[in-house]
């Protein structure tokens, strides 16, 4: 009897003391999911200049409507892939870095079209979009890393002792990185 | 005992000072010493052109608590402009906490046959105002042109009025009393807190050795306010470097 009550305490004392890790892990998570939300604001902000981008060039440049339309398919698919925080998997978020690279390659091939085109190199709607396109890639790769930053700080929380005993219990997971550009999905160089 | 625990304290004071200095102590410069918005450190202004400059910066710091750094650098060390630039205003914290009200105006001069490079970098503050479409358009035709003739000083001075005209009604300068008024009623309690705990933990053995960590820890707890407060303009209207601002990426440059 003795035994089970003192048994009984520590099961206690453990669940008040785990309290403090369990609220640290949600607040990480939150951060994560967050940063993952502008992490998507991000791209998102790069979507929406893109029609914008397409009817100036078509005004420059008729006969590139293939090129044009490639972009058109890439934003239109990499703007179907959103994914839940709660579904941070690696393998969700290599689709979504996918897609967004299919539209990073697009999109590099339109902006290279305007060597062909002086009427549109100096075109100021056409300088204002690359500007603010250029931007936009520079807020991405700020928002992925900080991401990366504040998924590193959470799975290296679950990991610790004492909460890698009842992390999982809880339904905390580790989430995935973004990873580090590869060859086709290395930022567009915007050339000034 | 005591030894020990001076050890730590000065350790940890140590670390302050330093643990700072050294996380960005290779790569970007340091901020000059003292504190200022002009930063010339490729030495493209003589020394009038950097006072003007300075002192129509300071001027608008002083009524809008925006801090614009105009930065000169000779060498980007292998970064891309706008990297550099956006490192800068991370790492010096320009801006104003909160507001994030800060502007890197990054200036890498032509030399020899390497091209030379401009960006200006904004705050998440400033970004609504000075979208990067806008800044693009003021660093192609209101630097680059002047730039392309050797006029530094020129173009640069006319970016900052075009920002300021720009910027002109957003901000006004309580951002500096925010940061230096708030803590001191917040300091107060804190301290007397802090002494209250210590007199709990301490309060049984009464040797004097007590009273010094005491004192030290009241000392400790001082010591970042009063750097606040510095920094924020409480040495008679000096500047006290960058407020703490914030970067995302906002931001345009170009190059001749």
């Amino acid at each position: 009897m003795r035994n089970i009550k003192i048994l009984f305490s520590v099961i206690l004392l453990g669940a008040v003391f785990s309290s403090c890790g369990y609220n640290t892990m949600v607040e990480k998570q939150e951060a994560v999911a967050s940063q993952w939300g502008n992490v998507q604001n991000a791209y998102q902000r790069r979507a929406d200049l893109i029609p914008n981008l397409v009817a100036t060039v078509k005004g420059y440049a008729e006969h590139e409507q293939e090129t044009l339309t490639k972009v058109t398919e890439a934003r239109a698919k990499a703007t179907q892939i959103t994914i839940d925080p709660e579904n941070l998997t690696e393998e969700n978020i290599r689709k979504y870095q996918e897609a967004q690279a299919e539209l990073s390659e697009a999109l590099s091939r339109l902006l290279l079209i305007q060597e062909n085109y002086p009427e549109l190199k100096a075109n100021q709607n056409f300088l204002a979009l690359q500007d603010e396109l250029a931007g936009t890639e520079n807020r991405i790769a700020v928002e992925r890393n900080r991401f990366n930053q504040l998924v590193k700080e959470y799975n290296a929380y679950i990991r610790k002792f004492p909460q890698i005993i009842y992390a999982g219990l809880f339904g905390f997971k580790p989430k995935a990185y973004f990873q580090a550009a590869e060859e086709a999905q290395t930022a567009i160089q915007v050339q000034f | 005992m005591k030894i020990f625990r001076k050890i730590k304290h000065r350790f940890w004071l140590f670390f302050l000072l330093f643990g700072v200095a050294a996380t960005y102590a290779q790569e970007i410069p340091k901020p000059m010493y003292p504190p200022r918005l002009v930063n010339d450190f490729a030495r493209l202004f003589s020394p009038e052109e950097s006072r003007a400059l300075e002192q129509k910066l300071r001027a608008y710091h002083d009524s809008t608590s925006t801090q614009i750094y105009v930065v000169t650098v000779s060498d980007l060390g292998g970064y891309a402009v706008s990297d550099y630039a956006f490192k800068i205003g991370e790492e010096w914290g320009v801006g104003q906490k909160g507001k994030d009200n800060g502007a890197v105006i990054l200036i890498k001069p032509k030399v020899g046959n390497s091209r030379g490079q401009a960006f200006i970098a904004t705050g998440y503050g400033l970004e609504a105002r000075l979208n990067d479409a806008y800044v693009g358009r003021i660093v192609r035709e209101r630097m680059i042109p002047y730039f392309k003739e050797n006029d530094y000083f020129g173009g640069v001075n006319s970016a900052v009025d075009a920002i300021i005209e720009r910027l002109s009604g957003e901000f006004d300068a309580d951002g500096q009393q925010d940061n230096g008024g708030v803590p001191i009623g917040l300091i107060l309690v804190s301290v007397i807190v802090f002494i209250i705990i210590l007199r709990l933990i301490f309060g049984n053995n009464r040797h004097i050795n007590n009273g010094g960590s005491n004192r030290g820890g009241g000392r400790f707890i001082f010591f970042p306010p009063s750097g606040g407060s510095n920094r924020t303009g409480g040495f008679g209207g000096n500047f006290g470097g960058g407020g703490g601002g914030r970067f995302g990426g906002g931001g345009a440059g170009g190059s001749w």
